[in-house]
């Protein structure tokens, strides 16, 4: 053939540039291999972008993926005043961080950087579907596929670039505006102020590798076009519960073990084998919360780097030590002690105390994650420990209403606690500038007004008024079902009033709003 | 397909409990011809043919494993495409899987679709044809065909209507379409045919975009102006596209003003002597008329209606007058108009007043819309007779007669009723039985209450389609199923008249027959099989008869064979039998024209502002287009589950100082109401992207059809409607229910 346009056989899938091209040939794939202290990365154009969307079809494709799963995704940017408008598109997969937020946070390390490449590689057969990547990454690049009951995200078709083949995004873009470069990661690291765009969370979070090109001239009131469509997040149910009643079990413990101590205590054998039963409870149900729950026993691999893996170790160690408890306030000591000594009980109250408290601590630095700005804070800890607070004492006490009234004091300084940390989270939320920050204060005003409103009043009657004012066991009862119920729809709402970090997303390209 | 097929494997324990991640469905391999990729859709042979949505006409390989269609690649050989698709192409094999695939004819019996054999399909069809003919004449059957049937389909199914049926009352979804780019060349050149050529694109060094928005319609295409780094890109539109926002200088026209516009531009180039008088004088007829009838649009004027400054005017008329070449493209912006003919003529007058025509890098430029719009365009018997022969010359109807071996007489003497002509006179009961094919009027017709007072009027109503149900054949008596893309061979012409081969790759689904077997089955059964289609038996039989009749014709296809296409790949028309496929072939090149004196017209095109202004209660012009994730009525697009992802429903434009004055906001649901119906619960999105005081809508969505509310107005000449503007009010939704 004579024709000017030549494309590289056999597959035809790697573009080559074409002859009659004045502009200088386009690399869309490396041509020399990584040298040391170097990785792969992607550029995006976004000059050259027409919002095709040929990448994410591709995408889907190349990875079998169901329509819902979009490992590359593109976002639209919009700003100006007609005619003068700009809308510019964001095209992005995973930015394979230097700092990969969704492998530090990995409970079984089913995340690799791959020391070759710098690709972060996922392993779905490591993975166990606990979804904590997905809440880590500012990108919203990991993506829970529930077919499959893992996660799955892009992983640069490394397989492909070691075959000398392009990416699939690459190889369809009509435009040649996404190719694969090589990084120097010292370089990189020292000024990354590139991987920055509009649309974009900061590469701040964890080092962006992607470097994208921006339009000259930008206006400066370009941003995100779905900022007015924020949708309540998916509220893990197994772990509101989980979160909740080892809380409840946490502080009933605690109050257990000083009542014990300090031997104040009547009868604690049955509040003790209750809060026992239900941190037992709670711990088995946590593992509906995982897409592969047979797998749950992995989650330890990662406690050199994992909260995730943290908190299963304390929690487990609070439910062992809370059953050595317990065990020594039903059976009595064993007979090796001195007869009816209370140090080993008293020790292993302490221990109990100890691993709750590390649990606790634990469970929020789950939730301090970047990627999540509204969780971001101390008002995460100082929600978990109130409610630990508020319900552990008022459960001892509703068991047995015969403990001393500090018990009853104590919950509802927990309510107290949790009133002032509500109300501070919210004051916060609403203040801020933070487009996450703000939508989050928005969702509890807004769409989630009438719960976030019930939950409040739950909180004031049923964890402050009705204990100072009740004697009656009924409505003791009555009171505490209300606060734990209260407390549930508490964490439902910290968990579906997130909104969290993403990169812009089109205008139609999701559910949607109500 | 496969997503349906995992979802269903989920239930199982094993997945419940995490044992089984279903890592067998989304296991990788490599094989040679894919790479590295998701195993299943690694197929065991690809099938080489031409992408089935638009006339770009991209090269594409079908993936087949099991006899399933399971991957599309673009065909990396293929001269159009040069290795890419665009989204809808990439996923084109999901629409041939697709659960609503008609699968059974279906006879309406006791108000019910019921499945009948194909034989009582077409008895009864042809039965009730002839009843209905012989009872009110030939010409009550009316016939609407499409721009998505292969060429051979449609060179058979136009002898099989007029010459079978003997109705000439038979026009394609095309008048919606292009028509009035065919009514526009056909007035200037004497002929059809866009002279230009993709290539032009790339080497001309002022491209003007006149209401084109390739970005979302032709995605390709942009790879060719991306390849021309030292032109300048002139997009006139009113909305700021995709195609806009690339642009070095952006017209942002009132709504309808392009063709004053246009005018101006030539005013302007004529009055600074930047036009081609040695061409002019040679190869056209008309400049006094014109020059004189071109005073009128001085540029004041021309400002006053494009809303444009006449310094913007200045400067584009010198940017396109100074090119060395120039290339001027348009679409559905100037279409979609009563008055788009007359601006096709003007945008011919700019090119043939500086002779920017015929030559690389210039032509005026028509981008087509349907894959095949341009095969019923040369071939079809609907306007005129195949060949761009015309049906009022003596000379055309000897040669075509001759060439069929009938009489003349058995000719048609004229065209019949245009589209919108046989869905008045279904109105009027003067058609009384109507088949469409592979179109579906009730997403697309613009005004729908008038189609559904016209197809309520039928006896009887035949649709054939792939698909089924769709709002067409829901309606229909009955429904015949064809096979669609993919499964079935001919050949596509795209808008640079190149002629590119549509293999089969599958088997269509359960008793679906291609269209040219239907089309010879109803033949048969009508006993004119022998003496209009002897012998045939396949495709290839009908491309061979059209060779021979296009023979000399400005739509030579004598040289191009089967054998040709498989070897050579896409060729462009003309090519004569014995010439060698030329690189890039263009028309007029010779500056001799299809006129009886061999020169082109210049011709006086007077602007007029559009019909439905806005005002008095409807305070909006409502402007309609496309997304580039869906295609036409979103029959093939809405069973392609990443596009419905990507784009799963309408949206309505508006620019948010109207928004705030009216007290809406994003993402709310709104009514759109014009005089003649309603859309609503809408998605409104706010956008400076829209002109205050215009609104925009996608057209592909059935559930909230933009042509519930549009107009019934068409141009004169191409009978095209005009879709693009009409006046409406936006309120909230449920507010006036």
């Amino acid at each position: 053939m004579d024709s000017p346009l030549l494309y590289s056989a056999p597959s035809g899938l790697v573009q080559i540039a074409r002859a009659d091209d004045k502009s200088a040939p386009r690399e869309l794939i490396p041509s020399r291999p990584l040298e040391a202290g170097e990785q792969y990365r992607f550029h995006f154009d976004m000059t050259k972008c027409i919002g095709c969307k040929c990448c994410v079809v591709a995408c889907n494709e190349q990875n079998g993926n169901p329509a819902d799963l979009n490992w590359r995704r593109v976002g639209e940017v919009e700003g100006g005043y007609y005619p003068l408008t700009q809308r510019h598109y964001l095209s992005m997969g995973c930015n394979h961080c230097i700092e990969p937020s969704c492998l530090i946070g990995c409970p079984v390390e089913a995340y690799t950087k791959d020391p070759a490449t710098g690709v972060v590689v996922h392993s779905a057969e490591a993975c166990i579907g606990c979804q904590y990547c997905t809440w880590n990454c500012s990108y919203g690049v990991p993506q829970y596929n529930p077919a499959r009951g893992v996660v799955g995200k892009c992983d640069m078709c490394h397989n492909r670039l070691s075959d000398n083949m392009a990416p699939a995004c690459v190889n369809a873009c009509p435009e040649g505006a996404i190719a694969i470069e090589i990084v120097n990661i010292a370089d990189w690291r020292r000024d990354y102020l590139s991987a920055n765009a509009p649309g974009l969370p900061s590469a701040d979070d964890s080092i962006s590798t992607t470097r994208v090109t921006l339009p000259e001239n930008l206006v400066p009131d370009l941003g995100r076009v779905d900022t007015n469509r924020v949708e309540p997040e998916h509220p893990h149910w197994p772990l509101v519960f989980m979160l909740v009643v080892t809380q409840l079990c946490v502080g009933a413990f605690i109050a257990l073990w000083l009542l014990d101590a300090v031997g104040a205590g009547t009868d604690l054998k049955i509040a003790a084998l209750a809060s026992l039963a239900l941190a037992g409870m709670s711990l088995g149900a946590s593992t509906m919360h995982l897409g592969r729950p047979i797998h749950a026993w992995r989650a330890m691999r990662g406690l050199r780097r994992s909260w995730l893996s943290r908190e299963v170790l304390t929690l487990s160690m609070f439910a062992g030590a809370a059953g050595v408890f317990a065990g020594l306030l039903f059976f009595g000591s064993p007979g090796f002690f001195a007869p009816g000594s209370s140090v080993p009980r008293l020790a292993a109250g302490l221990a109990t105390a100890l691993a709750g408290l590390a649990g606790i601590t634990c469970s929020a630095r789950i939730y301090i994650v970047r990627a999540r700005p509204a969780w971001f804070s101390s008002y995460t800890v100082a929600e978990f420990f109130s409610t630990a607070l508020l319900l552990g004492p008022a459960f001892v006490h509703m068991l047995d209403p015969r403990v001393p009234s500090a018990v009853l004091y104590a919950s509802v300084a927990g309510g107290a606690a949790q009133l002032i940390a509500q109300a501070g989270k919210f004051l916060w939320l609403s203040q801020s500038e933070v487009f996450e920050l703000r939508s989050s204060s928005l969702l509890l005003a807004g769409k989630l007004r009438a719960l976030f409103v019930t939950r409040l009043a739950i909180l004031v009657a049923a964890g402050i008024v009705i204990p100072m004012a009740a004697t009656a066991p009924l409505l003791v009862s009555a009171a505490f079902a209300a606060a734990f119920a209260g407390e549930l729809l508490g964490r439902y709402l910290f968990f579906v009033s997130v909104v969290p970090k993403n990169i812009a997303a089109g205008f139609s390209s999701a559910r949607r709003a109500a | 397909m496969y997503e349906n097929e995992s979802r269903m494997k989920t239930m199982n324990w094993k997945r419940l409990i995490g044992l089984d991640n279903l890592a067998e469905d989304y296991k990788f391999a490599r094989s040679e011809s894919t790479g590295y990729t998701s195993a299943q859709k690694i197929p065991d042979r690809w099938v080489g043919t031409t992408c089935g949505y638009c006339s770009v006409g991209c090269g594409i390989e079908i993936g087949v494993k099991d006899g399933r269609a399971v991957s599309s690649r673009p065909l990396a050989s293929h001269p159009v495409n040069r290795g890419k698709l665009c989204p809808k192409g990439l996923s084109e094999h999901y629409t041939i899987g697709a659960e609503n695939r008609a699968k059974y004819p279906l006879l309406r019996k006791n108000g019910k679709l019921e499945r009948v054999t194909w034989q009582e399909a077409l008895t009864t069809m042809v039965e009730r044809f002839r009843k209905t003919q012989s009872t009110y004449g030939p010409a009550s059957l009316g016939v609407i065909s499409t721009g998505q049937l292969v060429t051979e389909e449609f060179y058979t199914l136009g002898k099989l209507v007029q010459l079978g049926f003997g109705t000439n009352n038979y026009d394609g979804n095309t008048t919606l379409c292009m028509a009035t780019a065919v009514s526009g060349y056909k007035l200037s050149f004497g002929s059809d045919g866009p002279p230009g050529n993709y290539e032009d694109m790339e080497r001309a060094d002022v491209v003007m975009l006149i209401g084109a928005n390739l970005a979302d319609n032709h995605p390709i295409l942009c790879q060719y102006l991306e390849a021309n780094r030292n032109k300048t890109l002139i997009v006139a539109d009113p909305r700021v596209t995709k195609t806009a926002m690339m642009a070095d200088l952006h017209l942002p026209l009132k709504p309808r003003s392009d063709l004053a516009l246009i005018n101006g531009i030539a005013h302007i180039l004529i009055h600074f002597n930047l036009i081609d008088r040695d061409y002019i004088e040679k190869h056209t007829t008309g400049f006094a008329e014109l020059e004189k009838f071109l005073e009128g649009y001085t540029p004041e004027r021309v400002s006053q209606i494009t809303g444009l400054s006449q310094e913007v005017i200045f400067k584009t008329a010198f940017l396109y007058g100074r090119a060395k070449a120039a290339f001027v493209g348009w679409t559905m912006g100037v279409n979609h108009s009563t008055i788009g003919t007359a601006t096709v003529n003007a945008i011919c007058n700019l090119a043939l007043l500086t002779g920017q025509i015929g030559r690389a890098g210039a032509a005026p430029f028509s981008i087509t819309g349907q894959c095949n719009a341009m095969g019923t365009r040369e071939v079809g018997f609907t306007s005129g007779m195949p060949g761009y022969r015309k049906f009022d010359d003596p000379a055309d109807r000897a040669e075509f007669a001759g060439l069929l071996g009938i009489e003349e007489s058995s000719l048609p003497a004229k065209r019949g009723l245009a589209y919108p002509d046989i869905i008045e006179a279904a109105v009027a009961k003067k058609i009384r039985a109507l088949w469409i094919i592979g179109t579906n009027p009730l997403v697309s017709w613009p005004n729908q209450g008038v189609l559904r007072h016209a197809l309520s009027n039928l006896d009887f109503l035949v649709v054939q389609d792939g698909y089924h149900p769709t709002p067409t054949t829901e309606l229909a008596d009955l429904v015949l199923p064809a096979g669609i893309w993919g499964e079935k061979e001919g050949t596509y012409t795209n808008s640079e008249r190149r002629v590119s081969k549509v293999n089969k790759a599958v088997e269509p689904p359960g008793e679906a027959r291609t269209d040219f077997d239907i089309f010879l089955g109803i033949a048969e059964q009508l006993g004119c099989r022998d003496s209009l289609f002897p012998g045939w038996t396949g495709p290839e039989d009908a491309f061979n008869e059209w060779r021979r009749v296009s023979r000399g014709r400005l739509c030579d296809y004598s040289g191009i064979s089967y054998d040709l296409l498989a070897r050579e790949g896409a060729v462009q028309w003309p090519l004569t039998e014995g010439e060698v496929p030329k690189q890039a072939s263009r028309l007029y090149s010779d500056g001799i024209f299809k006129t009886a004196d061999g020169k082109a017209k210049l011709i006086c095109a007077d602007w007029a502002p559009f019909p439905e202004q806005a005002g008095n209660g409807y305070p909006f012009v409502l402007n309609t287009g496309r997304t580039v994730e869906h295609w036409h009525t979103r029959t093939k697009t809405r069973e392609v589950p990443i596009l419905e992802r990507l784009s799963p429903r309408a949206w309505l434009e508006m620019n948010p100082r109207d928004a705030k004055r009216l007290g809406l906001r994003s993402h709310e649901a709104v009514d759109v109401v014009s005089r003649r119906g309603a859309v609503r619960g809408i998605e409104l999105r706010l956008t400076e992207i829209t002109a205050p005081g215009q609104v925009f809508m996608p057209f592909h969505f059935h559930e909230t059809n933009v042509n519930e509310v549009t107009q019934s107005a068409f141009d004169p000449i191409s009978r095209e409607p005009n879709y693009k503007q009409c006046a409406v009010r936006v309120e909230r939704s449920g507010v006036h229910a």
